[in-house]
């Protein structure tokens, strides 16, 4: 869907994007980073609304530089932002929105009204939208953006402002479009939870650069191993485990130990036999996406992004 | 027959055709000249550009009655009854408060709530959503500007007190549409510039009354002879000077060539459309 090689972009002597290099494929994509990471000027590029200064940028088979309002016309753009005339009313704005996207006005009107019932607006879609709430603002916004059937979707921050409540609605929402309507979104957000909980894959963006990539579960495989926690005496479990040359890291009750699941599995069984230690948990090693991102270094420099997202980073 | 409809029916993907950018600016123009009368807006948005048009086209009334019900004779010997030409003298005030109130409602607004940013993630580039908003200002301000001289002649065609013959009449319509459309243009390019300073309205609809005013004042007081050289800058009399010539009238400054006042309504209206060009250039949209 996106494909960037290469990509730099720069505001006067400030670098935004500094050699960014990504792929985007099918499903629910999250763009993590903290906030000045490049996110807002990637997707800004990817619309077409600026050009890179060195690097290409490919958008759904397209350069959107130069074939701008074909590409745009086949994305739909949630803004972080509230981006929407007050005055207007939720299927009025829609319908609207929908035709500047290239669709016959016929058809934008039906088109509009789905959009709205999809998005939980149904009943409301008669009201102006200054008279509505935060929530049901940005459910406008989402709608919008659909209405035109779009082929890819990007949602900058889409849960900004909202309530937990509405946060977990409008994910839901996210995740139904990416799964059950067969619509690719990419998910720009500094907020690792957001991403875990409906993201396919992810493409971790810091000080401009792409530090990680790839699926949910190919980015928190981890390095295998196992974690174990015992119910007393840890150290003496790690000294026979490095008797058979396996490597583990103590922290409280709690081991950590390097190598593949099943040789390590055997070993920990075996040894905690032989000293007499209860097992309390033996699990296959895991990584979150917090530790991908951590180990990355992404959180250098521009501030970690926040792991849940109540209240965003100033 | 039932009433019953269905409301939702789901969400299904579209593989009709696309209307590309030509649809998109048809759009956003019949939006835009929707919002600037207030149509589908509260109650109150409709009352100034209601006010301002009802304006406009009182005189013309008036006009055509006292045409229609007084006798022709008495009406030439007085000298009644105004030409398209000077028409424009009695709603100038209507037409500055109604170009203050389009220009600011059709640019500014979009950059205030930001849907601007939503327009040019749109099929519409920044070039194609500007030719939009004059696309949807330049009919509008026709309102005022084209429709009430146009009224006047019809009506005075009618009450036998206008051009005689369909070869007259027809050298009076195209004159009124060229008059309408010259002071259209040259004041909707005006209104756009001002607007495009600021994104709010009322700052903006302050800017064009006085540019307007601030132009015609130095225009007046720097008033010598014929060939008054400063109605060239006045950028409020220029299009009726222009008017006045596509009449076969002297106008106001008789010594200034056609030519001049033709080339100054161009250099205006290009000018101020230029100048909205660039400030659409760089603006950021999407931060």
């Amino acid at each position: 869907m996106v494909r960037a090689s290469g990509v730099v972009k720069r505001w006067g002597r400030t670098t935004a994007l500094a050699g960014t290099s990504l792929e985007v494929g099918r499903g629910v994509t999250g763009l993590l980073g903290a906030n000045g990471a490049g996110k807002t000027t990637l997707l800004g590029l990817v619309l077409g609304l600026e050009r890179p200064d060195e690097g290409s940028l490919e958008v759904l088979g397209l350069d959107p530089a130069d074939a701008g309002p074909r590409v745009r016309e086949r994305l739909g753009y949630v803004p972080e932002h509230d981006a929407l005339d007050p005055d207007a009313r939720a299927t009025d704005l829609v319908r609207h929105l929908a035709e500047v996207h290239g669709l016959p006005r016929r058809e934008a009107v039906g088109r509009a009204s789905d959009a709205l019932w999809l998005v939980g607006l149904g009943e409301e879609r008669q009201r102006p939208v200054g008279t509505m709430s935060t929530g049901q603002r940005q459910r406008v916004k989402l709608a919008a953006a659909l209405a035109h059937d779009p082929a890819l979707l990007l949602l900058d921050e889409p849960t900004n402002g909202l309530d937990p409540l509405q946060r977990d609605e409008m994910l839901a929402l996210v995740r139904r479009i990416g799964s059950e309507l067969g619509v690719d979104v990419v998910l720009s957000s500094h907020l690792l939870e957001e991403v875990e909980r409906t993201c396919d894959a992810a493409v971790i963006l810091a000080a401009g650069r792409v530090v990680a990539s790839g699926s949910l579960v190919e980015l928190t495989r981890g390095g295998g191993g196992l974690e174990v926690e015992v119910d007393e005496r840890p150290w003496a479990l790690a000294q026979a485990l490095a008797g058979r040359g396996l490597e583990a890291h103590v922290e409280g009750l709690r081991l950590t130990i390097a190598g593949t699941v099943e040789a390590a599995a055997d070993a920990v069984r075996d040894d905690a036999a032989t000293l007499d230690i209860g097992l309390r948990r033996l699990q296959p090693r895991t990584t979150t996406l917090e530790d991908v991102f951590l180990a990355a270094g992404a959180g250098a420099g521009t501030g970690t992004p926040s792991p849940a997202g109540t209240s965003p980073p100033a | 027959m039932s009433d019953a409809r269905i409301l939702d029916r789901g969400y299904r993907r579209y593989s009709g055709p696309r209307l590309g950018t030509a649809g998109a600016v048809r759009s956003l123009a019949r939006h835009s000249a929707e919002r600037a009368l207030g149509l589908r807006r509260s109650p109150w948005a409709k009352v100034l550009p209601l006010l301002s048009v009802v304006i406009a086209y009182v005189p013309a009334v008036v006009f055509v009655g006292v045409a229609a019900l007084l006798p022709q004779r008495l009406v030439q010997q007085t000298g009644l009854l105004p030409g398209p030409a000077d028409y424009y003298r009695f709603i100038s005030a209507a037409i500055v408060i109604f170009v203050a109130l389009v220009g600011p409602e059709v640019l500014c607004t979009d950059r205030r709530n930001r849907m601007l940013g939503m327009y040019l993630a749109s099929a519409l580039t920044r070039e194609t959503y500007l030719a939009a908003k004059v696309l949807a200002v330049v009919p509008v301000l026709a309102l005022v500007t084209l429709g009430p001289p146009l009224l006047l002649l019809v009506g005075l065609t009618l009450a036998e007190a206008g051009p005689r013959g369909p070869v007259e009449f027809l050298a009076a319509l195209g004159r009124v549409l060229a008059g309408g459309l010259a002071v259209s243009a040259a004041y909707t390019a005006v209104a756009l510039a001002v607007s495009s300073l600021t994104d709010r309205r009322a700052l903006a609809s302050a800017g064009i009354i006085l540019v307007l005013l601030v132009a015609s004042v130095v225009s007046a007081v720097g008033a010598s002879g014929d060939g008054n050289a400063l109605l060239l800058l006045d950028v409020s009399s220029i299009p009726l000077e222009l008017v006045q010539r596509i009449y076969g009238q002297p106008g106001a400054a008789p010594g200034l060539s056609t030519g001049a006042v033709l080339a100054a309504n161009l250099a205006w209206t290009v000018g101020a459309g230029l100048f909205v060009r660039q400030r659409y250039h760089g603006l950021a949209v999407n931060r």
